[in-house]
């Protein structure tokens, strides 16, 4: 079948009015859900995954992607009104973004943030169609120890990120791998690390996990804070950016998304990569480069189209290798493989309506964002002066809600109050609790394909370091881990500032 | 003593990377290195935990990194409301349940009036009937006993 069939295909499942009023939905929720501080994508499908299990694959599908753009776009909203970020990513997008809204054009801001989020996104499906049936076929020639040095690599990829270090980062992604190895083990059958619960047996739920980490510990460092409204801060203006403003965003728009695009597709790094590294190239390139952080259109237009772009590639590793771009990716791989569907490189060709559906449905999407957004900003800015004493105790509210309707079980809402503390202690003792989530969900399928690999090799542990394939990918996880440790960044700035510093050391 | 504490994020580290390691080789079977038992990935995983909090506690020897101030009226609010939710639950049904929650958890913001958190508990609990049950059709016990 060629691309133009394929699309047709595509067209024919995500064009029911099933699956439209769900994508609908979904941005809807997702936009809501998202615009709330502290409440990012990963919450935001993650209290919506109860619901998709009552619905057929393609449309649980469509309807959790269009929660996750616009959960995305709304931590957008959040940044740019009032300075916090609802998610790591969405940080960049403070940086111009807030001055922006200060000096009375948080309208514009919006705007160019829909417009860059749309164009980011129709770039990364561009990418998606043409890269995903590719990297399937090369993909059946994985082998376990291939699958092993791609996960190491996207574990070192998020655990760098980290704002408190790399070591701190690993240490982690260590904790989640070995959280991810409580229940039964499903070579042998025996249970580990349950302390005899026998509500363990079955692993962690990782919604459980990730609302705790994220939800309830996000909420406890906020609550007290939680007086002030935001009324009347970040005045809107108009909305639509000048004649100038849309011709400097062109190109920042495309190097975004191209740097988007391509950190997006790397298992484990996602959107906050994405995000930073656009800007901080856009800063290098740029020739208004010293506006940047004054609140100029171009800062918002580049992280924005990145992250949008990277939310869509980060599919492509999700769909073709089984392997979770991002948390949120993760969460979506669950939704999957409850309804019974393997991601893995015969996804494409087993289930060609599903991935071809999903895609046109995200074009869909992105359109019904811009369109849903362009009225309702208005909304948005209204829902954001809500003092939040209000939010806080709603969104905790929700997230009991949400835990206790995955299986009607009370131990799962004991178990995430039990995760929102460890969450919190963790960000009081200056550690990051995201790339302990991706190891949770990778560090099963790590083991998994460990052992394998070793049975294959005959218990020879050179087999990761002797296939090529595997060999490389190994060899770009210690380069990444060489550049975090290498004195590189003091030496440049030191380069640069030498002259005036002399004398101080 | 801010010393002191700054440390204790690596050593709780180390102490949970050793438990992992030290409890799958006491109580697992660890197998041979082509058949892995399923003590053997929880070993390994765990030494290195193990040790990059070693390393960890060393760099942080040389560069101290400060600990997070703690909020306990902000832990203690949101634990109680989630608590609530839990305890209430199985004994009065969602509804009731939420809004206790929201009552415990709105209790420990300052300058938010009574009337307004209880309004804001009866709110909370009308939108979940709303959307859980009335539109969503999730098999909740809205309130035990009716």
């Amino acid at each position: 079948m060629d691309l133009l069939s394929n699309l047709a295909l595509g067209l024919a499942t995500a064009a029911t009015i099933q699956n439209l009023a769900y994508c609908f939905a979904g941005v809807f929720l997702g936009t809501f859900i998202g615009v709330l501080p502290g409440v990012g994508p990963l919450a935001a499908v993650a209290m919506l995954l109860p619901v998709s299990f009552y619905l057929p694959p393609e449309t649980a599908l469509v309807m959790l992607a269009g929660v996750y753009y616009g959960a995305e776009y709304g931590g957008s909203v959040a940044s740019i009104l009032l300075n916090i970020p609802g998610t790591p990513s969405a940080s960049v997008t403070c940086i111009d973004g807030y001055p922006m809204a200060q000096q009375g054009r948080a309208g514009v801001a919006l705007f160019s943030t829909a417009m860059a989020s749309m164009f980011g996104a129709l770039f990364g499906v561009a990418v998606m169609v043409l890269l995903s049936p590719k990297l399937a076929d090369f993909a059946l020639l994985f082998q376990p120890a291939e699958y092993f040095s791609v996960m190491v690599l996207g574990l070192v990829a998020a655990s760098i990120v980290s704002s408190s270090g790399a070591v701190r980062g690993l240490m982690m992604v260590c904790l989640g791998v070995l959280l991810g190895t409580v229940g039964i083990d499903v070579n042998s059958g025996e249970t580990r690390f349950t302390g005899g619960l026998p509500q363990l047996r079955d692993g962690i739920s990782l919604v459980v996990v990730a609302m705790g980490l994220f939800g309830i510990s996000e909420v406890m460092v906020s609550l007290r804070g939680a007086t002030q409204s935001y009324a009347g801060k970040g005045l809107m203006g108009s909305m639509f950016p000048t004649a100038a403003e849309w011709g400097r965003s062109l190109m920042p728009a495309i190097r975004g998304s191209l740097v988007g695009s391509f950190f997006g597709t790397l298992p484990g790094t996602g959107q906050t990569v994405a995000s930073f590294v656009g800007y901080a190239v856009e800063k290098r390139v740029n020739r208004r480069r010293d506006q940047f952080g004054k609140g100029t259109i171009e800062g918002v237009v580049v992280p924005e189209s990145a992250n949008n772009a990277a939310a869509q590639t980060a599919f492509i590793p999700t769909l073709t290798l089984g392997i979770p771009g991002s948390t949120t990716m993760a969460l979506m791989l669950g939704a999957l493989m409850i309804h019974g569907i393997t991601p893995g490189p015969r996804l494409i060709s087993e289930h060609p309506e599903l991935f071809w559906g999903l895609v046109v449905s995200f074009v869909f999407g992105n359109v019904f964002l811009l369109i849903l957004n362009i009225p309702l900003i208005g909304i948005w800015v209204r829902l954001l002066r809500v003092p939040h004493s209000y939010l806080y105790p709603t969104v905790i509210v929700l997230i009991c809600v949400g835990v206790y309707s995955i299986s009607n079980s009370i131990a799962d809402v004991w178990a995430a109050l039990a995760f929102g503390a460890i969450g919190y202690a963790l960000r009081l003792f200056r550690f990051e609790p995201a790339p302990m989530l991706i190891g949770f969900v990778l560090g099963p399928m790590m083991e998994e394909y460990f052992r394998r690999a070793m049975l294959l090799s005959r218990g020879d542990p050179g087999v990761f370091v002797t296939r090529p394939g595997s060999a490389a990918l190994l060899a770009v996880a210690a380069l990444l881990l060489l550049a975090t440790v290498l004195p590189w960044k003091q030496w440049v700035t030191r380069g640069v500032s030498a002259a005036p510093s002399r004398g101080q050391g | 003593m801010r010393q002191l504490t700054s440390h204790l994020g690596p050593l709780i580290m180390l102490a949970a990377g050793l438990a992992f390691a030290i409890g799958a080789a006491a109580t697992l079977d660890l197998g041979s290195l082509r058949r892995m038992g399923p003590g053997a990935f929880p070993l390994l995983v765990g030494s290195l935990l193990a040790i990059l909090a070693l390393i960890g506690l060393v760099q942080n020897l040389r560069h101290p990194m400060e600990m997070n101030r703690a909020d306990p009226m902000a832990v203690l609010g949101v634990t109680g409301g989630v608590a609530a939710f839990a305890f209430f639950t199985p004994l009065a049904g969602v509804l009731p349940a939420t809004t206790l929650a929201v009552l415990a958890t709105g209790s420990v913001i300052p300058g938010f009036r009574w009337p307004h958190r209880i309004a804001l508990a009866l709110g909370v609990a009308a939108a979940v009937w709303a959307i859980f049950v009335l539109g969503l059709n999730i098999p909740f016990t809205a309130v035990r006993g009716l």
